[in-house]
């Protein structure tokens, strides 16, 4: 780079720049953009930056046009479509690259670097961690440094630069906060579906077939974190319910949204109500995990008649809610089970389990009706051996019950649940499946629960006349380990791979560290999650509503955004009255008062009255303390000198430097004070 | 062109341009004159988004609405960090101009048609740097000038020259765009200066030459007035030393032509060949140069007024004024306006 192309060029000043900020900004997208689209991107800057760096005319305008069509095509042909989120973003990065590569003038770069900051924003589509967020304020930083270049009319220093441009997004935070928690949100989407091409996302499945929950068994990414507000119940109390299951086929069991909408129960003591918020990772259904049982939940999810909990739409963000539960309340237990309700609840497909069913017939003749003695007959066989808990069970062909239950013996809270429910039905007791997720991990630091995929399980309910649908864990009885401590209390038997990061005893200190560090990493996370990311039109309303306002109404957002804009201003307007530069007068009647105070403190009297001269007073002090004599000596002449003599600038700090120092310089051993006696 | 008849689209630019005019002039009321200094306060600085400011503004609208669809927060934080940076502009910009202490500095001379440089100085008393200011006349813009905070700089602006005359200077337009080139602000200033426009000397050629000693330039022989003799005065052409004197009495001397003395030259209006006025202040202007540039000593006579023999800058300058002055009544610089104004 010679110095002369840059005078040939003043239209250009902050390409350079530019040319950085941009692949910053786009460097992101190189994880999830097609190979081409990264290799073009990537050609395009070098391509630019050699053109710069010889001095070369960028390619003509039919040239660039050729190239685009070109590019367009490529991306209609990768994707289909030039629109929605990834063959727009794919289309918006080309069209960022061709217009840096045909940059001509100062107003090409600045579109360039407009498109910089969409490219920033576009990002967001694909990950919204942290660490994106790091790298957004980065790439924000260097594209206004760049546009500061650019209008700057001359190649201004770096330093300045960022100096310039780092003041800039700090002053522009406040902004962003007011608007961020002001601003009026509306319920997405407004034109399309959004999440149509969004990535996967884990949720538990509406169907119950051995093999299904296992896939989510080696799942570790987070589900959801919960938040109790203040009793945290434990572990083996905590049921989060989310699907119920009542339709059998033989062989797999089938989620249903129930029929109706039906109130919550009432709690039965107020006092034991565990009151919590729960973050939960999009799923794209419409059921929410709630700790059993429900007594209130938020505005947007209704209770339906079959106990699941489902919400108006299909969570497609994460969301954070608040809800509570009673422990001791099971549903339906102030009322009678309808007659169809009990004839589904009973159902089996007249062939399935015949083996089970001879067995259960052994047990009725043995208990009688007592119900609940069958279901601890139950519970008993499972909690004999051979039965086992593993996550690796072989796989079941013919009639899954019997086989399981009399040949395999083997599997995980899936399989228990699903040949305990047969079982019931069998002896004319009305069961269902419920899955959800129990156990999770409780995370000291931050105190919340994260119940990751993995933490998905399966139990069963029972009806019982006059207590309502009571829950039975047949895991419990085989694994108690898996329902006191979490997926992660399991060992695993001989010869059994449990997923790694269920493992945390026993390890040397590198993973203890490592684990360490993903609890801070998960701690962090969650809380910009929940602080940030989980901010929604619900969130606000309640936010609002803390401040007497409603979200829902403009005027009381206008009131929010002005009582924030004018604090802002208030604070902006106070910040510039202390920052005004302050003359040197000032700041050495400052000092001074604050000495002649300390002084009159030690030997009331002795403190300078007002309207006497320094000099006169320096005299009256030295002569009733004859040790002070240095100091107020030096401090007069400090004082006018910085007052009076006229000086330059540099010369005047030097003697306020000295009068700061010797106000608060030590009047018990006034000796220390006679080393900053000397003039600077 | 007939000006009787402009197309439709014509007039109704030119009355834009009347509206626009009388707008300014409104705005400017209080300070139409504001003498040789000036110092930019918060009453006379203006501030508009630019065309890349708009587009910003699209692009943040584009990026609010997709934050909205795919109810996004961190596209939310992202725009609205945007928001407040554009914002904070308005007053970034503002701040370029605010408290800047603008003086005119003097234009120099220069003949009609040739290149005019206006300069004003532009002077920072807070101690903040300022960045890429262009001072504008007319269409005419200036290179983007740096001020250092507690320093000063020259922005100059190049300009045709008109006809000869004298000319007061035309508002000003004191702009910036910096930092972020989404704003404009600016300021238009009626700092008063004088701008002398020489005629564009003309060769009287042979035509002067025939009527010669006649009347045109009429040289005085008169061997009894002796040359009168004085001390050196600093700005006497070298030419009219003594040095003979020099060398007897070591000090300077020169021979002074004294008016209506031998070697005087007279330059006379109305013994110029041409009938129309320009032309014969332009042939006047051109034998005052030649006569300079000989070294003689020369007077003027025009209609109105006569200038007494002399010679030298000063001589020069006074003769040369009295041409741009003459029979002209100061008015503004004409300059030419484009149809947006004074921006670059």
């Amino acid at each position: 780079m010679n110095r002369s192309s840059r005078q040939h060029l003043p239209e250009l000043q902050g390409l350079e720049l530019a040319l950085l900020a941009l692949p910053v900004a786009a460097l992101p997208h190189a994880w999830h953009q097609p190979l081409w689209v990264t290799l073009l991107v990537a050609a395009a800057i070098l391509l630019r930056s050699w053109f710069h760096l010889r001095d070369r005319k960028p390619p003509s305008i039919g040239q660039m046009a050729l190239l685009a069509a070109f590019a367009g095509g490529l991306t209609f042909l990768q994707y289909g479509t030039l629109f929605g989120q990834e063959a727009g973003t794919a289309l918006l990065l080309v069209m960022m690259a061709l217009k840096l590569l045909e940059t001509r003038n100062r107003r090409d770069i600045v579109i360039g670097l407009f498109l910089g900051y969409f490219v920033v924003v576009t990002t967001y589509f694909f990950d919204q961690s942290m660490l994106i967020a790091a790298w957004s304020l980065l790439s924000a930083w260097l594209l206004t440094a760049a546009l500061v270049q650019v209008h700057a009319g001359r190649p201004l220093e770096r330093r300045r630069l960022a100096k310039h441009s780092g003041w800039m997004m700090v002053h522009a935070l406040p902004f962003m906060l007011i608007l961020f928690v002001a601003f009026p949100r509306v319920q997405g989407p407004l034109w399309g579906d959004p999440q149509r091409d969004e990535v996967a996302t884990t949720a538990l499945s509406g169907e119950l077939n051995p093999g299904d929950i296992a896939e989510l068994l080696q799942d570790e990414t987070t589900a959801m974190r919960v938040q109790f507000h203040d009793y945290v119940p434990p572990p083996r109390a905590q049921y989060w319910r989310a699907l119920v299951m009542t339709d059998f086929d033989g062989r797999r069991w089938q989620a249903e949204g129930g029929e109706s909408s039906i109130d919550l129960p009432q709690p039965g003591d107020p006092n034991e109500v565990v009151a919590y918020t729960a973050t939960l990772e999009p799923t794209r259904v419409r059921y929410l995990p709630v700790l059993d049982y429900p007594v209130s939940l938020p505005d947007n999810a209704e209770y339906r008649d079959n106990h699941q909990v489902v919400r108006d739409r299909r969570i497609v963000n994460r969301i954070q809610y608040d809800a509570e539960a009673d422990l001791t309340r099971p549903p339906g237990g102030d009322e009678a089970l309808s007659r169809s309700a009990r004839e589904r609840a009973l159902e089996l497909p007249p062939s399935a389990a015949p083996r089970s069913r001879a067995e259960v017939a052994l047990w009725r003749a043995t208990h009688g009706d007592d119900d609940r003695a069958i279901i601890q007959a139950a519970l008993d066989r499972f909690a004999a051996a051979p039965y086992r808990y593993t996550l690796q069970p072989p796989t079941l062909e013919g009639d899954v019950t019997d086989q399981f239950l009399f040949e395999t013996q083997a599997g995980y809270c899936e399989h228990y649940a699903s040949a305990f429910a047969v079982l019931m039905r069998s002896a004319g007791i009305p069961t269902r499946v419920v899955t959800g997720y129990q156990g999770g991990e409780w995370m000291q630091r931050g105190e919340y629960l994260r119940l990751r995929n993995a933490d998905a399980h399966a139990w069963n309910e029972v009806w019982l006349d006059g207590e309502g649908w009571i829950r039975v864990d047949p895991t419990a009885a085989i694994a108690p380990e898996r329902i006191e401590a979490g997926i992660g209390g399991l060992t695993g038997g001989e010869g059994e791979s449990v997923p790694d990061f269920l493992r945390r005893d026993g390890l040397g200190w590198v993973q203890q560290f490592r684990f360490g560090f993903e609890d801070w990493r998960d701690f962090a996370r969650f809380r910009w999650e929940s602080w940030v990311l989980a901010f929604d039109p619900e969130r606000q309303r309640e936010l609002f509503a803390r401040f007497g306002l409603d979200a829902t109404d403009w005027r009381d957002i206008v009131t929010a955004l002005g009582v924030g804009f004018g604090l802002l201003a208030v604070a902006a307007l106070a910040w510039n009255v202390w920052r005004r530069p302050r003359r040197a007068r000032e700041i050495a009647d400052r000092l001074l008062q604050r000495l002649s105070r300390r002084i009159e403190r030690q030997h009331t009297g002795l403190g300078r009255r007002p309207h006497e001269p320094v000099v006169a007073w320096a005299r009256r002090v030295k002569a009733a303390r004859p040790d002070l004599a240095p100091l107020v000596d030096a401090f007069a002449e400090h004082y006018n000198r910085a007052r009076f003599a006229p000086a330059r600038p540099d010369e005047r700090a030097g003697h306020l430097t000295a009068l700061r120092r010797l106000a608060v310089s030590d009047l018990r051993e006034p000796a220390a004070a006679q080393a900053s006696l000397r003039m600077p | 062109m007939r000006a009787s008849s402009l197309g439709p689209a014509e007039r109704l630019r030119s009355r834009g341009r009347r509206l626009r005019e009388g707008v300014i002039r409104w705005v400017t009321r209080r300070h139409r004159d504001d003498g040789a200094q000036t110092t930019l306060g918060r009453d006379r600085i203006y501030i508009l988004p630019t065309r890349a400011g708009y587009t910003l503004l699209a692009i943040l609208g584009v990026m609010l609405l997709g934050a909205i669809n795919y109810s996004n927060n961190m596209a939310f934080l992202l725009t609205f960090l945007l928001v407040g940076i554009g914002h904070n502009a308005i007053w970034y910009t503002h701040r370029n101009l605010l408290g800047l202490k603008v003086s005119a500095l003097p234009t120099t001379p220069v003949f009609a048609n040739q290149i005019l440089s206006v300069s004003l100085r532009l002077e920072d008393t807070r101690g903040r740097d300022r960045e890429a200011l262009h001072l504008s006349i007319g269409e005419y813009t200036s290179e983007p000038v740096a001020v250092p905070g507690r320093g000063q700089q020259v922005a100059s602006l190049s300009l045709p020259a008109p006809g000869r005359g004298v000319y007061r200077l035309p508002r000003q337009h004191l702009g910036t765009q910096y930092p972020l080139g989404i704003l404009n602000a600016w300021s238009w200033l009626g700092l008063t200066s004088e701008i002398l426009v020489y005629p564009q000397p003309v060769d009287p050629g042979a035509a002067h030459t025939a009527l010669g000693d006649q009347a045109g330039a009429q040289r005085r022989q008169d061997a009894s007035t002796p040359d009168h003799i004085r001390p050196y005065r600093p700005g006497d052409p070298p030419g009219r030393i003594l040095w003979k004197a020099l060398a007897r009495t070591g000090k300077l001397h020169i021979r002074e032509t004294v008016a209506g003395g031998r070697d005087t030259l007279w330059i006379d209006w109305s013994s110029m060949p041409a009938s129309d006025t320009e032309t014969r202040l332009s042939m006047l202007c051109h034998q005052i140069l030649a006569a300079e540039a000989e070294g003689r000593a020369w007077g003027l006579r025009l209609p109105d007024q006569t200038l007494p023999p002399g010679q030298g800058p000063a001589q020069r300058e006074r003769g040369l004024r009295a041409l741009a002055e003459f029979r002209f009544e100061p008015i503004p610089l004409p300059v030419a306006e484009t149809a947006r104004g004074a921006k670059k």
